[in-house]
This record gives structure tokens, C-alpha cells and sequence, in this order.
């Protein structure tokens, strides 16, 4: 596969060949990140399929995806390299009964088969060729030091390892950064980045996705699963199901060879939509016990809108 | 870094350049904050796409010039206003993505009514009668309060007593390390790089352990005409508030919110004294401690809240505003920070019970309610804490 795009109608048809349905104007900047080689900043709720993208943008290139996750207190250490002490002693050691100097061993020890590779240091030595592509996942996780940090190496792609020098990267990888937007992420790396905010999906395309990632599903069936997921995010939730409580809830009822909705079946499973025993309790008995919206949820998709979702086979 | 160049210092040229940049000075007219970095990343975009496929223009514009959700709801109406030139203003925006504290209150209380007018915007002299609270105040703006009524001395003992009263609650072991004497775990960078000055041995051993630091600190301070009791208190308090380190942002309220955090830290006692009587108006007003929280949950909540920020509230709970709202907000509140303080005058008294409804509503969102009508209580608080906490 090769590693540009010539067009944003190629970008589209590529993820969905990858089975990643996304609207055009993901396409566009996914397709301007690879031009610019800027990264990109990727926020919306849990389960939208943030981090999805770094993966199917992987397969395309056919290329490593490189994974960082952030927590706090995540640093250098960890993120970028460190040495390793253990075999660093053992060849002091065997160096003792040669006698050698302290410059030559110094020399030696500090280098980089020494060197243990972190995902950002592994991100840029790996770029020779068929750059990776690199995920910084849930960055609003980190603090404020390694916030700063990235910044460095999202700048430049280059870091100093004060024995050895400077390391670049010869081709920059695809950054893609990832945020729940549980906090602001500093402007600074912002800037450096082109944004876009992953949206619950339409009708339309929640059914695409449910048709292109469950194979062997009913049609009339994944459109009732995705009208009952519509009509639950429209109430008020503490968490709202996602697109991957979809696809999790619609595997469900393949699993218990389920072919349609009714009482009992959403009683059974409701677990793999709601995750808070507040919403599960809301559902219950707001939602459940009121029979105008519960007919809402199983009524399945208004007419009109099923007509052009014949796309997929 | 902000700045794009502006209007009137430079003329912009002509052609499809010169109007993406002033698309970005009207989106920065509008609240935005657009980056010079982004206007080039536009610039840059436009040579790679059909800009004739008005959906890719706007995905181009919209990838660089936006950096969050509320700007991404906003950006197509305003995109449809500037590029369609019917007129220069947009149409009405469509509501931003829903924000916790921004859920309007289902109860059909008066106080849920006044929340749920709140998520519009409150402007104009006009719209303001109808909050409640608002219009009870004998004194409000008629005399401007003489705010250097207490013992200047007062705020040394303030800073002091402050400091040891809420450093244990602030103080937190961060997972980064640092340098340590003897515990913690070896730090085995530095035993290597020590090691190759004595022939690879590692005579020395040397350590790191978990770095402390304390947590940011939102002082919220109760201003209004039932705190009038306790001036001679709340004034020190506040001012001393600039002991406690970068970390610590102030805000006063009585029937609104208004930061403070800059006069306290950059300016002298004086000019500090005089600004804060200038920037609150409202001062010894009536009280509005749910729309004050809404408005800092609202303007500053996502900035300053989290796992590690202590909020402390002083307020005697005799609030005036919505009982709905002041729910909403304090829970809001809980979820997000590390812990609440509620310092209150009143708990001093041993038959004291939380009675005013604003404090039975806003107690199960309290961690610590500790009394505090004098820095002497205050002192005595901190003597407790301090005691417990070692």
C-alpha cells in the first residue's frame, strides 16, 4: 500500500475497504495529516471509535502501530527509552578481567544496545522506509509534565539521549492523538495538531457500521438494533452508549442466536449498553415501564430512512 | 502565539488567501482562538483539495482553525454566514454539545425554573430580576463597602493559619519520582553513571522516591449581606489566601461569581484592596450559591477541576437562589474534584443544625464541613487536622 493519498475519494474507499465507515470530513483530515504530516487531535465520547482510527489507518499502510498509553505520572522512562542496568553491570563485569579503560567502557555501556526502546523512541528509529504509525491514546489521562514533554517530540520528531546525541526521524509517522476531553489539553499542543471531534453517528451510518463489522447479520434486524440505540441516546444518561456498545450488544444477540428485539431479550442483555447502575436503574424505570417510549426503542427505524441504507450487501 | 495579524495594522490582500484570513480574524472575532499555526495549516491544506467540493472546504478550514468541542458545534453556522455573505451575521447557533452542568433541571420548582433559563445567556439589566435572589438586597450598590475595615495584622496570622490548616488536605504523592534520601526505589541511572568513575563498581547506591506536591487549591468565598457578620474575618482570609502558593485560584460571590485570584497573587495589599471593592459589585448583596457554582462549574470547571484540586467553599449556606440548581452544581462539583471543604461561620455553635435549606442541600456533597468564624477557630481547626493527619 502506499504511504500517500492521492485524493480524499481514496482515503474514504481505503477505511472502507478496512470495514471503518467514516464521513467525509474525517477523510479530509486524515487525508490533510498525511499531506501536511501534522498529527491529529482526536476527541468525543467514549466508544466512538477514536482509537480505531490509528489502527485501521495502520492496516492501510500495512505498517506497525505503535501504541502509548497515557497515564499519569507517565514519564521519559517509560514513553521515550531507558537503559538497561542489569546487562549494563553484567558486560562491567566481563569488561573487568580485560582491563579496560574508563572512557572505552563508558563508551561501550551507553550504547544503543544498551538502549531499551520506548513507543515514542521505537516511533522514531522506526521510521526508515514505511514510517509506523504512532497512538498516543487518552492523553487527558497524562499530566501536565508529559503534556509538555510530547510537545518536543510531536514538534520536531527528534529527541537527545545526552550519551549518545541527537536521534531524528527520517520520515515523520502518522501521529494520532486521542482525548476523552475528561480535561482541557493545553493549547500548545493543540496548535500543533488538526482537530476534529468524533460525533455520535446518524442513523445511516450507525447502521453501515453495525452491517460492515457483525458478518452475517440480518438486515432488518441490525436496523432495529441501531433505532433502539438511537432512541436510548437520545435520554439523558450518565454514560451514553457508544458505537462499540453497539457492536458489543449486537455480537450479544448473535451469540444467544437472538433475531429479534422484544422484553425479554433487552432485559437479558441490557448490560452490554449500559455500564452505570444508575442508567441500568433509569432505564428501568423510566424508560422500560413507560410504554410510549418503550414502543419508541422496539418500533425499529422510522420509514424513509431505511430506504437508502441499501448500500452494503 | 495567538495573534493573527490584525485588521487594521495590515491590510489583507485580495484572492482566496486574503479571505481565509479573514475568515480566521472574524472566527477570533467570535470567540475563537485561532492560531497562527492554523491559518497556515489552512493555507497549506487549500493547494491539496478541490476546493470546489464546498464539504472538503469546510473540513479544511474546520480541521485548523477549530481546537474544541464548543468551537466544532459552533463552526458551521458561522461558516455558512461568512461564506455565504447574505449578511455578516450568523444564523442562530445550534446548541453546543451537552455539557453536564448545562442540563436543564427537571423539577418544576421555582428554582428549577431559574436553572433552566440559566443555560441561555443572562445579560442586560433588564432579564436580571428574575433570578432569584437577586433582587433582595437592602444594601447592595447603594454604599460601596469601606473594605479596609479590619486589623492589617491580621492577614500574616491569616496566611499562617490558612497554610497549616489546609496543606494536609492539599499535600499528594504524585507517581513521578524525584530524588531521595535512602527509601523509595534504587535509582539506577545515576548508581551507573556514578558507577563508571570506580572501575564499574557501584559503591554508592542512590534512590528515588514518590515526589510530593500539593494540589491546586479553588478557594469559592461567600461575600454577601449574611457574611456582613464576619467581615473582619472573611477580608484577612481572602488576603491571605496569597500564602498558599501558584497554585491557589480565588473567586468572591454573592449573587454572581468574579476571580480575584489576580489581585490577590500580583499586586500590593493596597492596590489589591482596591480592585477587589472595584471588580465586585455586588458586594454584601443577597446570595446565589447555586448560580455561582453553575457559573464556575460553566466558565471554569474544565480548566481547574480534577483529580487534584481542592475546593474549598466559605459560606454560611444561606442561599437565596434555586435548591434545584445549587443539587445540580454541587454534585457536578463532587464528581469532579479531589475533595470539598465547606467552611461555615455558623458550625462553631454546638446547637448548630443545617437548617437553611441551602446547606441541608449542598451537606451530602461536602467531604470535610468545618466551622470557621474567626482565624481563632480557624487556628484550632488547623491544630485538629494536623493532629490527625499526623
Amino acid at each position: 500500500m502506499s504511504a500517500h493519498f492521492e485524493s480524499i475519494d481514496q482515503v474514504m474507499t481505503e477505511l472502507a475497504r478496512e470495514r471503518y465507515i467514516a464521513d467525509r470530513s474525517l477523510a479530509t483530515v486524515l487525508f490533510l495529516a498525511r499531506c501536511l504530516e501534522k498529527p491529529v487531535f482526536l476527541e468525543g465520547e467514549p466508544g466512538v471509535g477514536k482509537t480505531e482510527v490509528a489502527v485501521v489507518m495502520s492496516r492501510l499502510f500495512d505498517t506497525e502501530l505503535i501504541r502509548l498509553q497515557c497515564y499519569e505520572g507517565l514519564d521519559a522512562a517509560s514513553a521515550l527509552y531507558e537503559w538497561d542496568y542489569p546487562r549494563q553491570l553484567l558486560q562491567i563485569r566481563m569488561q573487568e578481567q580485560d582491563g579496560l579503560d574508563r572512557e572505552r567502557m563508558e563508551r561501550t555501556i551507553y550504547s544503543r544496545r544498551f538502549l531499551i526502546k520506548r513507543p515514542l523512541l521505537e516511533a522514531i528509529l522506526g521510521s526508515d522506509g514505511n514510517p509506523p504509525v504512532l497512538l498516543i491514546d487518552e492523553i487527558d489521562r497524562s499530566d501536565e509534565e508529559f503534556e509538555a514533554f510530547l510537545l518536543e517530540v510531536l514538534a520536531d520528531f527528534q529527541v537527545t539521549i545526552p550519551e549518545i546525541g541527537t536521534l531524528k526521524a527520517a520520515d515523520r509517522p502518522l501521529v494520532v492523538v486521542t482525548s476523552n476531553r475528561t480535561r482541557d489539553v493545553h493549547d500548545a499542543l493543540k496548535r500543533r495538531c488538526l482537530y476534529h471531534w468524533i460525533d455520535y453517528p446518524s442513523f445511516d451510518k450507525e447502521y453501515r457500521i453495525v452491517m460492515a463489522r457483525i458478518p452475517g447479520i440480518e438486515k432488518t434486524f441490525a436496523r432495529r438494533i441501531t433505532a433502539f440505540m438511537q432512541a436510548l441516546r437520545g435520554e439523558d444518561f450518565l454514560k451514553r452508549p457508544g458505537i462499540s456498545e453497539t457492536l458489543d450488544w449486537a455480537r450479544a444477540l448473535m451469540a444467544m442466536h437472538v433475531d429479534h428485539l422484544d422484553a425479554d431479550v433487552v432485559a437479558a442483555s441490557i448490560g452490554c449498553i449500559l455500564k452505570y447502575r444508575e442508567d441500568i436503574r433509569k432505564f428501568r424505570e423510566e424508560i422500560w415501564a413507560d410504554p410510549e417510549k418503550r414502543a419508541a426503542c422496539l418500533r425499529g427505524p422510522a420509514e424513509g430512512s431505511g430506504g437508502r441504507t441499501s448500500i452494503q450487501s | 502565539m495567538k495573534s493573527v495579524p490584525d485588521h487594521q495594522s495590515q491590510p489583507v490582500g485580495p484572492g482566496l488567501a486574503g479571505e481565509v484570513i479573514r475568515f480566521a480574524l472574524f472566527l477570533r472575532e467570535k470567540g475563537f482562538r485561532v492560531f497562527q499555526s492554523g491559518v497556515h495549516d489552512v493555507l497549506r491544506c487549500l493547494e491539496r483539495i478541490e476546493i470546489s467540493r464546498r464539504d472538503d472546504f469546510l473540513a479544511a478550514l474546520r480541521a485548523g482553525l477549530v481546537s474544541s468541542d464548543l468551537e466544532w458545534a459552533r463552526f458551521p453556522a458561522l461558516f455558512e454566514a461568512f461564506w455565504d455573505r447574505r449578511s455578516r451575521e450568523p444564523a442562530p447557533e445550534p446548541p453546543a454539545p451537552r455539557r453536564r452542568v448545562d442540563v436543564p433541571d427537571p423539577e418544576p420548582e421555582s428554582g428549577g425554573e431559574a436553572s433552566s433559563r440559566l443555560t441561555g445567556r443572562m445579560e442586560g439589566p433588564g432579564e436580571k430580576e428574575w433570578l432569584e435572589g437577586v433582587a433582595y438586597s437592602p444594601v447592595s450598590r447603594v454604599e460601596k463597602k469601606d473594605l479596609g475595615r479590619f486589623d492589617q495584622q491580621d492577614i500574616q496570622v491569616a496566611r499562617l493559619v490558612l497554610n497549616r490548616m489546609i496543606t494536609p488536605f492539599r499535600l499528594h504523592r504524585t507517581r513521578r519520582f524525584a530524588r531521595s534520601r535512602k527509601s523509595g526505589k534504587m535509582d539506577f541511572r545515576r548508581i551507573m553513571k556514578r558507577c563508571t568513575r570506580n572501575e564499574g563498581i557501584p559503591l554508592a547506591l542512590y534512590f528515588k522516591g514518590k515526589k510530593k506536591r500539593p494540589r491546586r487549591l479553588v478557594v469559592l468565598a461567600d461575600v454577601s449581606g449574611s457574611m456582613e457578620r464576619y467581615a473582619r474575618f472573611v477580608m484577612p482570609f481572602i488576603l491571605g489566601l496569597r500564602g498558599t502558593g501558584s497554585k491557589t485560584e480565588v473567586f468572591v460571590f454573592a449573587t454572581r461569581l468574579v476571580s480575584v485570584t489576580f489581585a490577590i497573587r500580583r499586586l500590593s495589599l493596597d492596590a489589591a484592596l482596591s480592585r477587589i471593592s472595584k471588580e465586585v459589585p455586588d458586594w454584601s448583596g443577597g446570595t446565589r450559591i447555586g448560580y455561582a457554582l453553575h457559573q464556575f462549574n460553566l466558565e471554569h470547571g474544565r480548566r481547574l477541576l480534577g483529580r487534584r484540586t481542592v475546593v474549598v467553599i466559605l459560606s454560611d449556606g444561606w442561599d437565596l437562589g434555586g435548591k434545584a440548581l445549587l443539587r445540580e452544581e454541587m454534585a457536578a462539583l463532587h464528581r469532579e474534584a479531589h475533595c470539598i471543604i465547606w467552611l461555615n461561620p455558623l458550625a462553631g455553635d454546638p446547637d448548630y443544625r443545617p437548617l437553611c435549606h441551602g446547606m441541608k442541600v449542598a451537606l451530602p456533597y461536602v467531604d470535610y464541613f468545618l466551622p470557621a468564624d474567626s482565624l481563632e477557630s480557624l487556628r484550632r481547626v488547623g491544630r485538629v487536622i494536623s493532629r490527625v493527619a499526623a
